[in-house]
């Protein structure tokens, strides 16, 4: 299998091409064009029970699709994510990652879905109380609202709420006032998460409420 | 059309490992691959054509590192790589690209400003959602827009303030500046505004001042005074934006950020721009608004009002406007517009 991230930050996309016998899973509703003679099978995501959960819980669909190439060649078919933004691909060896709701895209036979219970302070830090726990061995594609970028978090570290977007297990959260009880509520700062641990973060460069706050007062 | 080639990611758990072999075939020490890939995305190659740089970025993919190319305007004076960057890479072996030697000093793609006082700072994910990174030394602070705050180091305090006075809440933004400071020990702080688009960065020298469309003001430094500047009636009231300016005067950095892609353009003599597309403007420039080519077309061809410049100066033009994303959204809003 050969996939690509193509597009600028603002629109980016995923480009994939399958060779005989090889297949791709990804989040329903993702495929914006493909060869026809590719097919396509809809999935529960794990199962009624926890598909039912990751649909209303984590953001995802209560189905996958699985694109198969059952041709004698190779053939291509692009992904996209329902956002503006960037993508990212994550190559997992036998280890755990978890995501955002909403940041899957798709990935290789070999990565298993699951859903994660995040915690209450991710859902109050409006990260979600669940979270998509993606592991196994294979390649996960991930994206977000936003160009992404990568921070290795030794220590401490602040993330405004709805930044983050995914971050290794080593990492915990937890929740703070941005800063005095009146800047945070009159400061528009709110309530902040404070990512503790070791290992890597990735932030989304803009939010929905970054975006909301700016085009709200100019409607009518 | 030449594409350059970014490093955007790890596509592996083991960093370490993808550093190494970056070093590998670059053939650069193992330090210096952890340094160049710690702030990703990183551009490694610029000037390099669709094939060069899709092989780069599969030899890339093979060290564990995610890796993209994207169109780039060589002359671009904002991305500003290094000439001999170019050269070099054209000049590299179409064949072998993985093994091709890198520029000794891979530009520091990300604008970055060194060689400006001020804070140390870079801008990443630009232009689409740029996103400014602040390196506060100990014992100095910034002012930031409300709730653009996004990313910092936990040693850094926020405190917020009343900035500008009375007059920012009528220019439509949160009249609370936040001011975040680095007391004892130096720290980072990654600033998001609101609006998709590019961001730009003015070292204000004593007595310089820029005017800025209300909306656009980001971060600046304590000393970088904001003042709001009623434009008069028949400014205000035709440029569609608000009677207001934010006037930036003092000394120190200035960032603001555009909706949209932004163009720098120097002023001498005269120069429209349409009242919607508008970002700043340095003081020298007198402006006039005034309606474009008659009645006629300010009901038929759309362009209404513009603001012409006159004078010595800059004027940053954003390549988008918000009333168009607002009529262009409009009609597929379904919110009861009766409450």
């Amino acid at each position: 299998m050969q996939a690509q991230i193509r597009g600028s930050d603002a629109f980016s996309y995923l480009a994939v091409t399958l060779e005989p016998g090889e297949s791709v899973i990804a989040e329903s509703d993702a495929m914006s064009s493909m060869a026809a003679d590719l097919d396509l099978q809809a999935r529960m995501n794990g199962g009624l029970i926890a598909g039912l959960l990751r649909k209303y819980l984590a953001g995802e669909s209560l189905f996958v699709s699985v694109f198969k190439n059952n041709t004698p060649a190779a053939r291509s078919m692009t992904l996209v994510q329902p956002t503006p933004g960037g993508i990212r691909a994550l190559d997992l060896h036998n280890d755990t990652f978890y995501l955002q709701p909403g940041a899957y895209l798709a990935s290789t036979e070999g990565i298993k879905l699951g859903l994660g219970f995040a915690g209450f302070v991710s859902w109050i830090a409006g990260e979600g109380l669940f979270r998509t726990v993606v592991s196994g061995s294979g390649t996960v594609w991930y994206g977000a609202y936003g160009a992404l970028l990568d921070k290795q978090v030794d220590g401490e570290y602040i993330v405004d709420s709805s930044h983050l977007v995914a971050y290794e297990p080593g990492i915990k959260l937890k929740l703070q006032l941005a800063g005095g009880l009146f800047s945070s509520f009159f400061g528009g700062e709110g309530l902040v998460t404070r990512v503790t641990g070791r290992g890597r973060i990735v932030v989304q460069t803009r939010s929905l409420t970054g975006l909301t706050g700016w085009i709200n007062p100019k409607l009518r | 059309m030449t594409y350059k080639v970014s490093v955007t990611g790890y596509a592996t758990p083991n960093a370490a490992a993808a550093q190494a072999a970056f070093a590998q075939a670059f053939k650069i020490t193992p330090e210096k691959a952890a340094e160049l890939l710690t702030t990703l995305p990183r551009t490694i190659k610029v000037g390099l054509d669709a094939d060069t740089a899709e092989r780069y970025c599969q030899a890339l993919a093979k060290m564990g590192l995610n890796a993209e190319h994207s169109h780039h305007d060589a002359p671009a004076a904002k991305a500003a790589p290094s000439a001999s960057a170019t050269v070099t890479s054209a000049a590299v072996p179409a064949a072998k690209p993985a093994a091709a030697a890198p520029e000794a000093a891979p530009p520091p793609q990300p604008r970055a400003a060194a060689e400006q006082p001020g804070f140390q700072f870079r801008i990443d994910g630009a232009p689409d959602f740029a996103f400014l990174t602040v390196q506060l030394p100990a014992n100095h602070s910034i002012k930031v827009e409300a709730a653009a705050m996004a990313t910092m180091d936990t040693s850094i305090r926020m405190k917020t303030k009343l900035s500008g006075g009375l007059g920012r809440l009528v220019t439509g933004e949160s009249i609370f500046v936040n001011e975040f400071s680095a007391d004892t020990v130096a720290g980072e702080i990654g600033i998001a505004p609101g609006a998709p688009g590019d961001l730009a960065h003015v070292y204000l020298k004593g007595g310089e001042v820029l005017f800025l469309q209300n909306g656009a003001f980001v971060a600046c430094d304590p000393d970088v005074t904001l003042e709001t500047k009623w434009q008069g009636f028949t400014k205000g009231f035709f440029s569609g934006e608000s009677f207001f300016l934010i006037r930036a005067s003092g000394t120190g950095d200035l960032w603001f950020n555009t909706y949209g892609g932004m163009i720098e353009k120097e002023v001498d003599g005269e120069y429209v721009v349409d009242t919607g597309n508008i970002v700043a403007f340095t003081e020298g420039l007198d402006y006039k608004l005034e309606k474009f080519g008659g009645y006629k077309s300010l009901f038929f061809s759309g362009e209404g009002f513009v603001c012409r410049f006159r004078g010595k100066g800059r004027v940053w033009v954003q390549t988008r406007t918000s009333g168009a994303l607002l009529a262009w959204a409009e009609q597929y809003r379904r919110v009861g517009k009766e409450a």
